[in-house]
């Protein structure tokens, strides 16, 4: 890989964290706008549900999000906090279908100390001042002049140090905030204050109330006409205002969220840690409260956001699962009913890179989710089938679908075919598939080949005979007979020309007229024929003059003329026979597909002409038998390739691409994505009026009808746990996962447990489990084998938690090998510290045990028993806590000193320090991109590269790795893995890019590909020239949203490319797509090409 | 055993508290089917920054500085006043005989003002809280007559602004 990086977001942020309704498209709109940390969704409501209107990145992580009507405005407005201070105010403007900027601006001191618990931003709900908590004791304003106009901002002085909440109380003459802290001796007080805009100062408010729930967290006000502020605790959750207290106690929880459901503020939803939905009633007597009560309604996510939408509907974001949709019922016992789920990866905690195919193409598998929302998910790219119906139906042989007369656009007959026998489905009047009779046809054998034909005739060809049948009387016209003893084994044909192949070597050519069938030409090849085709691509649409034939023995495929059946080409394939040929047009270039036995395709451009075939490419699209068909999508040609691993073929740009396909079933009441990984057997398209553009898809007893998608896209299925995964890994020689997970505790008083549990890796099932000791966590685990061991063992680092201890002293390697699906313990060694990360090193065992690097050998004991035995280490470290080898070097990241380069010395057997990068970066992942560069991201949501300078010229030098890259990706990146989410082919110019991919705590999957220098400055300059033309919403700038950013400094981006932004320029219209070309000097459809090239990356 | 202890403790849900939810009839339909697909990123091409005056700044000064010049500020005036107390309070107090709006000070300097700008109309409010004499100065220099009771002057001066 190269120091020139280009990161893209294959998969968007899911994690929820705010979201708000109100009427912000159009007065009588009611919205749900969400924040999905550097997005905004904003949502329409509608009788059917929620439909997405806008999708919003924003250039910030979004800290705070809240939505304002100021005085004499029709619509609501949206104010954004970001966490580096920028703010914005944004109106929607239904003309021009624009966000609008009202107001921006930069809140940041110079001076200041971050708050502990996060920003706080909160509008005054008579809009007279916006008020925003930033930094330790200081209070800053911005306050609305009467017009709705935001004046200049103010720092004032909050006394409370420790602040937990700021609220804004209703109902007050002078805007007054109550705010939630804690004192130096951690009791927890609530006190108000008035803002004196003209004075700027704060006033003592009208009441204060001390000791407090020592969990109290939350505030929430409560609007006129009871006014007033709800304090939620851990234990009690409090009633407060200038004259009333009321008090109750509830079962402890720590309440995450809260809803309103009435305007008048009388009924609440919390949502607790452990996802418990509670309901909050204020009981009261005309404006007098009265008391309070809380009823649990049920289970949900566990909810980092509350929104009451309408009609009993509410939306409850999350964090740390999917975010839903539930309806609260009123009967008991089931209060709650999910509607929807909205899939979140977040937080991705660990994830692996999984090529089930040996395609090149990675299956990511993420470690989804937090304490019961634990998950297991399957991300796969492809082209998605949208199964609609399904039949269960054995033995599919083959597969055609006909029309009922020559004109029609639909198909109406689906012949399937069986090992004896032929049975026809077709739609009926109700649009229900039934099954049906063509009298003309042979229903009692195996349907070779089945066509329509001209003068509205269907040709069905079985092994004794081809049959000519009329589509409109079904009753047959004309038959000929194969010659006695040469049975049929191959057909093929098209609207006016037959092709048959007869066991011995016969090819026989029929042309089909009115009511007949003549028999043009014949000819005897040398060898068995394997498959042929006469799929017209040239001027005529019905005829064709050019066979495709392959050969079973000689493994060659052969072109002939038609009707002469001259041998026109001979091709050798090789060691494979062909089992499929298709003569095919792509863009107006023309193909010889032909696919192999082992799951390979070859593809040849082919000269209609000469019927020369040229530029020999070979790809591998699955490990079984080909079987390649023809489709249409939106007027294009497709092929599909039926096999163990069903891939779609299509080309853009005069080349050709391949794609997976993903089955899944939209039908939301099945509340799953149901990513299927079954074997596709047979397949052709099915264009009838119920299902327009459908497949049929013959799979394991199963005939499905579904409607194939246009483009690629990550499809993700699910597979919860319930409960928190740590860590994980694959292995492919046992076909299992393991992973390390802690069981979810409702009860605070018991310890959690923690287990290393094995699953399945093509049903993900538990298979077997390892319960860990009291206190001792899994914290790292590794597939690996050791040298002079063929054996591959699972390990695993962990360490004891003991409540009391600060740091944990003890720790343990287990190694396990799986036997008969069991996991069996091998070895256990004891470590001084917790194993923070596993490698295998040299045939070794590389650990990262607190401050020290370890290396173990992998001993025979004279009893055959085996053992880790100690070989040396490395001191220098304040926590390693990720590494990565590679060779003999080792690369360290540590919890504060940033990346450190080690090496191995192999004679002294010894680890020595190389490099280190000085800087004090806290790190989160780290990745070795190639022998020089290594890859880091720390907490602050960078990226960074380091550079290995072996020539320094000084010592110095030497031992300095060199920053190279910076970038802020505004993501928390939990793990790196080499690996592509696409199928990688070698002829492609993408092929040839490495890529890293990332998973982060907000479910974002990404790609950091490395670019060759060239590229790079030409995308580097597209991409400066696109900064210009593509705004960011709310006036925020990309420049500085992209610039490296922690504590110590600011500096732009450098050596990484966002990729986002990049492939938003196919997004621009065609008069700012001219814009950037005229500024670039490059042409319009050069720009496309690059740059549509750069979207297969993911 | 979450469920048991939830009974135990609180009273057992009575489905009256979810009674009458806020409806404006959406997600009316019986099978919610959202549409959360085929969104393209919102591409911004038009000028995102706000408005001139509403690109918003921090007020740089002090805290504890400009709490202070604000006092002071607030403080003027008062200071003043409190010098002037013992002298000005006879005077005032005999000029609030005359009239209880305002202190004649500040009655002068305002119609001096007015003066300057003398196409600036005075509103009629303004002219109750002059003081007699000063009515009669102002209709002097229109060449009115100057007698009658202060209404009746007020009456006059205005006649005169509104025909101007």
């Amino acid at each position: 890989m190269s120091i020139w990086n280009y990161v893209v977001t294959a998969h968007k942020p899911t994690n929820v964290t705010h979201s708000c309704v109100g009427n912000f498209t159009a007065p009588q709109e009611l919205n749900l706008i969400l924040a999905k940390c550097t997005r905004i969704e904003i949502h329409l409501h509608t009788p059917k549900g929620l439909q997405l209107k806008l999708d919003v990145p924003i250039y910030g992580r979004i800290a705070t999000l809240e939505l304002f009507r100021p005085h004499g405005e029709a619509q609501d407005f949206l104010f954004i906090a970001t966490e580096r201070y920028k703010f914005c105010v944004l109106q929607w403007d239904a003309e021009t279908s624009e966000l609008i900027t009202r107001a921006m601006g930069d809140v940041s001191d110079r001076i200041g100390c971050p708050t502990d618990n996060g920003q706080v931003g909160i509008i005054d709900p008579d809009c007279r001042l916006i008020g925003l908590h930033l930094y330790v004791g200081l209070f800053k304003v911005i306050p609305f002049d009467n017009k709705g106009q935001l004046k200049e901002a103010f720092n004032l002085r909050l006394k409370e140090l420790q602040v937990l909440d700021i609220k804004f109380l209703y109902g007050c003459s002078k805007p007054t905030i109550v705010v939630l802290y804690q004192d130096n001796k951690d009791a927890r007080h609530v006190k108000t204050y008035e803002v004196a805009l003209k004075d700027k100062d704060f006033v003592e408010g009208p009441w204060t109330q001390n000791d407090l729930d020592n969990g109290a967290d939350l505030l929430i006000p409560v609007p006129p006409p009871l006014c007033g502020v709800l304090i939620i605790g851990e234990e009690t959750i409090v009633y407060c205002s200038a004259n009333a207290f009321k008090a109750i106690p509830i079962r402890p929880s720590i309440t995450k969220a809260y809803g309103r459901v009435d305007a008048d503020g009388s009924r609440y939803l919390l949502g607790d840690h452990a996802g418990h939905l509670h309901l909050l009633v204020i009981t009261h007597e005309k404006e007098k409260v009265t008391g309070l009560k809380i009823e649990l309604l049920g289970e949900t996510s566990i909810a980092s956001t509350i929104s009451y939408l309408d009609n009993a509907v509410v939306y409850i974001g999350s964090s740390y699962g999917d975010s839903q949709l539930i309806k609260l019922n009123l009967q008991p016992d089931a209060n709650i009913e999910v509607l929807e789920r909205y899939v979140n990866l977040g937080p991705i905690v660990d994830f692996c890179v999984v090529d089930l195919e040996r395609q090149g193409q990675g299956l990511v598998v993420t470690c989804s989710g937090a304490y019961k929302e634990g998950s297991l998910r399957i991300v796969r790219n492809g082209i998605g089938i949208n199964e609609l119906a399904l039949v269960e139906l054995q033995g599919i042989n083959g597969m055609w679908s006909l029309r009922s007369s020559t004109g029609d656009p639909f198909d109406t007959f689906l012949v399937v075919s069986f090992i004896c026998e032929t049975r026809i489905l077709a739609m009926n009047l109700e649009d229900v598939m039934e099954e049906t009779k063509i009298e003309g046809f042979c229903s009692q054998a195996q349907t070779l080949f089945c066509h329509d034909a001209v003068y509205n005739q269907l040709v069905q060809v079985t092994s004794s005979s081809v049959r000519l049948v009329s589509s409109t009387t079904r009753e047959m016209r004309y038959e000929w007979n194969a010659p006695q003893g040469y049975s049929l084994s191959v057909a093929t044909a098209n609207a006016t020309q037959v092709l048959l192949a007869t066991r011995g070597g016969h090819l026989v050519y029929l042309e089909i007229g009115d009511g007949t069938l003549t028999e043009v030409k014949h000819a005897l090849l040398e060898y068995e024929i394997s498959c042929l085709d006469i799929n017209p691509i040239g001027d005529n649409p019905n005829y064709s003059q050019l066979a495709a034939v392959g050969m079973w023995t000689d493994k060659s495929v052969r072109i002939f003329s038609l009707p002469d059946l001259n041998l026109i080409t001979k091709e050798n394939l090789g060691e494979i026979m062909p089992r499929s040929v298709l003569l095919c047009a792509f863009e107006g270039i023309s193909y010889l597909l032909c696919a192999l036995g082992d799951g390979h395709l070859l593809n040849f451009l082919l000269n209609m002409s000469t019927g020369e075939l040229t530029d020999r490419k070979k790809v591998s699209l699955g490990t079984q038998p080909i079987t390649l068909r023809t489709y249409s999508s939106k007027n294009t040609t497709h092929v599909f390739a039926v096999s163990n691993r069903p891939t779609v073929i299509y080309s853009s740009n005069k080349k050709l691409l391949y794609s997976n396909t993903v089955i899944y079933s939209s039908n939301k009441k099945l509340l799953h994505n149901n990513v299927n990984l079954k074997e596709v057997s047979h397949m052709c398209p099915f264009n009838s009026a119920a299902f327009p553009d459908s497949l049929a898809i013959a799979k394991e007893g199963e005939l499905t009808i579904g409607t194939i998608d246009d483009i690629q896209k990550l499809h993700i299925r699910s597979i919860p746990l319930g409960e928190h995964a740590h860590c994980f890994c694959h292995q492919e020689k046992s076909r299992t996962f393991a992973i390390c997970s802690s069981e979810n505790q409702s009860n605070a008083e018991e310890s959690e447990m923690h287990f290393i549990r094995l699953l399945d890796n093509q049903k993900f099932d538990f298979i077997s489990n390892y319960p860990l000791d009291t206190f001792e966590h899994g914290c790292s685990i590794l597939s690996c084998s050791f040298s002079d061991d063929t054996n591959v063992y699972y390990c695993v680092g962990t360490a004891y938690v003991l409540p009391e201890g600060n740091e944990s002293t003890k720790g343990r390697i287990l190694v396990f090998i799986v036997k008969d699906g069991k996991l069996q313990l091998i070895v256990v060694k004891e470590t001084k510290g917790a194993v923070h990360s596993l490698n295998a090193f040299n045939g070794k065992l590389l650990a990262a045990i607190d401050q020290k690097i370890q290396l173990y050998k992998w001993m025979l004991r004279k009893d055959g028993t085996r053992e880790l035995q100690f070989e040396c280490e490395h001191h220098g470290h304040i926590l390693a806590l990720y590494v990565q080898t590679r060779g003999d070097f080792i690369v360290v990241g540590d919890l504060m000193k940033s990346v450190s380069l080690l090496i191995y010395k192999h004679e002294e057997g010894a680890i020595e320090e190389r490099a280190r990068d000085y800087n004090a970066n806290w790190m989160t992942a780290v990745e070795i991109l190639d022998d020089d560069i290594y890859l880091g991201a720390e907490t602050n949501f960078n990226l960074f590269t380091v550079r290995k300078n072996s020539e320094g010229a000084t010592y110095e030098e030497r031992r300095r790795l060199e920053v190279v890259g910076e970038y802020h990706l505004g993501e928390f990146v939990n793990r790196f893995r080499h690996g592509s989410l696409v199928m990688r082919l070698l002829d492609s110019d993408v092929g040839q890019i490495p890529t890293v991919i990332f998973g982060t705590a907000n479910g974002v999957i990404g790609v950091i590909a490395s670019l060759p220098h060239e590229q790079y400055v030409f995308l580097e300059k597209l991409q400066t020239n696109l900064r210009k033309v593509i705004k960011g919403v709310g006036g925020l700038n990309h420049e500085q949203w992209r610039s490296f950013n922690n504590e110590k400094k600011t500096v732009d981006a450098k050596n990484f490319l966002d990729g986002d932004l990049i492939e938003s320029f196919l997004d621009l219209n065609q008069i700012r797509m001219d814009e950037i070309s005229k500024a670039m000097n490059v042409s319009v459809e050069e720009l496309c090409k690059r740059v549509e090239e750069l979207t297969r990356l993911h | 055993m979450e469920e048991a202890l939830s009974n135990s403790n609180q009273t057992a849900p009575s489905p009256s508290f979810l009674a009458n939810l806020p409806s404006r009839g959406l997600f009316s339909s019986t099978v919610l089917s959202s549409n959360l697909d085929g969104t393209r990123d919102y591409l911004c091409v038009h000028d995102t920054l706000p408005p001139a005056n509403q690109l918003i700044k921090t007020n740089q000064q002090n805290i504890l500085i400009r709490s202070l010049t604000l006092k002071k500020q607030k403080g003027d005036p008062i200071s003043k006043d409190a010098k002037g107390v013992a002298a000005a309070d006879k005077k005032r107090a005999a000029e609030r005989g005359l009239d209880s709006r305002a202190p004649s000070k500040r009655a002068s300097s305002q119609s001096t003002s007015r003066q300057d700008g003398s196409n600036n109309r005075a509103p009629e409010k303004d002219f109750y809280s002059l003081t007699v004499e000063r009515l009669r100065v102002l209709l002097k220099e229109k060449g009115l007559s100057p007698k009658g009771k202060k209404d009746e002057l007020i009456a006059r001066l205005k006649s005169v602004n509104d025909q101007v």
